[in-house]
């Protein structure tokens, strides 16, 4: 699996669209003067777009690079020699959503360090109404990190029973846009004001569709970083927890059907 | 040991609209260590099919296969064996040298081993001044000898190639047959499609021939070229010095000779007309063709 992992790596790296992607970065530098626009919490509002552009740039990756990796290598048929290796389908798969999300370790510990430097700029500028507490602004990007490596598992899944492009793509961003506003419509549905609105089917099919889809707004510690609010250490634990187990299950659906997958 | 040992191989693939393929039909055949094997069919006969099972690439629909005693497909059993894709395509972003090393690394090649042997496939396939641009420059024919390289790197005992020699110029088609004739010296099985009869006649210790899905066909190649002799060209020189040929079936070669010679005829030359592979695969081929249609 090892060796999957450095090719992963080594084919990102030489990727022209991660080049591409990765120039995004170069917005960092405009984000202080961008922020000084606002003339008050200016640096509340560097830290907003740091996390905002990071986001970004790890969602544009986690999108294209989990719902292509496998797609590619079928399409160009180099599953064909590299399967033929004594690498079973579990590790090869295995290998490239780790060579992912190493990937994406690296790339937001870089945007992290850029957006810490940039923070620091503003806020010795423009000194904060609250002190800044980087251990949060840290954990924001960690947890930020955590929910695009989820995204990239479900591309993976979505890769490993589609022949064509559009399905990983497309339905990752599907899977994310909705990912977001779970919560919300199962808070809704369950909520008293919904009770003569919505009827109880819609009800039961929102809340299967809750409990299926990814649920990732516990990823987000956006407001935590910026107001200097401790997160809860619980809701860290909990939020741990769904990722190792969500990512789990759906890493073990892809390989199920990845191993059931004919090679023509 | 049986290098290969396959046991009614069968596989339907389904299609849209509930179309049904039947592409390989109960397929037994069996390959000792050290045998050059060719697996001979027309396009879309199965001989890729049968090798992707072998590979572990597609799963049969009946029957099951062996590579040096362990199930085909599995980890282990592609541990032994060397394959060649048809029409390969490798990691275009990596160089000859890289692709290569990361196939040494999965078969956990020693390091220094994996530098020596890389080192000499690279140069036996003439890979060596390219060996460090990206294969996404490569030539066809370039792609092809990364794919051989490949194959020979980790020296397995058994080396499944489908359609080698494709994409090669004549001096690389050439060195295939060379390399294929000494791993053969090598004591190495090699196992390979082709639809090129000449190539068979050249490298195989035996002969299989796939049509429509089936074997039609096992035999030596030596047998095949042996037992082919359907008749003779026989060259006379009459009194007068002139000389004419004669064709002649395999009955009557005795009894055309004695009359020459009690005519007073000199029997210059008495040459063997061999049905040849490419004959025996073309008679299957309209025969198969007839009992098809």
């Amino acid at each position: 699996m090892i060796t999957i992992i450095q090719i992963t790596l080594k084919g990102i790296f030489r990727d022209r669209v991660f080049q591409g992607i990765m120039a995004l970065a170069v917005l960092f530098l405009f984000i202080p003067s961008a922020a000084s626009l606002s003339m008050r919490q200016v640096t509340e509002l560097s830290i907003t777009l740091s996390l905002s552009l990071i986001s970004f740039i790890l969602l544009l990756l986690a999108v294209f690079l989990g719902s292509t990796s496998l797609w590619k290598d079928m399409e160009r048929r180099y599953t064909f020699s590299v399967l033929s290796l004594p690498v079973s389908r579990t590790s090869y798969l295995l290998g490239r959503f780790f060579g992912l999300a190493l990937f994406l370790l690296m790339t937001s510990a870089l945007l992290g360090t850029v957006a810490g430097l940039v923070i620091k700029v503003a806020s010795g500028i423009y000194p904060p109404g609250r002190p800044i507490v980087w251990s949060y602004l840290l954990l924001a990007v960690i947890f930020a990190t955590l929910k695009y490596i989820l995204l990239v598992a479900a591309a993976m899944l979505l890769s490993t029973v589609s022949t064509s492009f559009f399905l990983p793509v497309f339905g990752t961003i599907c899977t994310f846009l909705a990912s977001g506003i779970t919560q919300q419509v199962y808070e809704f549905v369950h909520s008293p004001a919904s009770a003569n609105t919505i009827s109880p089917f819609l009800k039961t099919v929102a809340t299967g569709v809750y409990y299926i889809l990814p649920n990732l707004s516990g990823f987000d510690l956006k407001v935590n970083a910026i107001y200097s609010i401790p997160p809860s250490g619980y809701g860290l634990g909990l939020t741990l927890f769904y990722f190792i187990s969500y990512t789990a299950m759906l890493l073990g659906g892809a390989a199920l059907l990845f191993a059931r997958r004919e090679m023509k | 040991m049986l290098a290969l040992d396959i046991q009614n191989l069968g596989k339907i693939f389904k299609g849209k609209k509930r179309q049904i393929v039947d592409a390989l039909q109960g397929v037994s055949l069996t390959v000792p260590e050290g045998e050059v094997f060719g697996f001979l069919g027309p396009n879309g006969a199965g001989k890729s099919t049968t090798i992707k099972c072998l590979m572990g690439l597609i799963r049969p629909t009946t029957g099951s296969a062996n590579i040096m005693g362990v199930a085909a497909g599995t980890e282990a059993s592609k541990r032994h064996v060397g394959y060649l894709p048809e029409n390969p395509a490798f990691y275009d972003y990596l160089s000859a040298e890289e692709y290569l090393s990361f196939v040494g690394r999965t078969f956990q090649m020693q390091e220094s081993l994996l530098q020596r042997r890389r080192e000499e496939a690279l140069k036996l396939l003439e890979l060596w001044d390219a060996r460090k641009r990206p294969i996404r420059g490569y030539s066809k024919g370039m792609v092809q000898r990364v794919g051989l390289a490949q194959v020979l790197i980790h020296d397995p005992s058994v080396y499944i190639l489908d359609e080698p020699m494709s994409g090669l110029d004549p001096i690389g088609r050439a060195l295939v047959k060379e390399i294929i004739l000494d791993l053969k010296k090598r004591g190495k099985c090699v196992f390979f499609s082709t639809h090129i009869t000449d190539d068979v006649e050249k490298v195989c210790d035996r002969v299989g021939i796939l049509l429509h899905g089936q074997l039609k066909l096992v035999e030596r190649v030596d047998t095949i070229m042996t037992q082919g002799i359907v008749g003779y060209q026989i060259r006379i020189r009459n009194s007068d010095g002139k000389s004419v040929d004669h064709q002649v079936t395999k009955d009557m070669l005795d009894g055309f000779i004695a009359g020459q010679v009690a005519s007073g005829n000199e029997v210059v030359l008495v040459e063997p007309r061999r049905k040849n592979l490419e004959d025996l695969f073309l008679a299957l081929v309209h025969n198969g063709a007839g009992s098809s249609s």
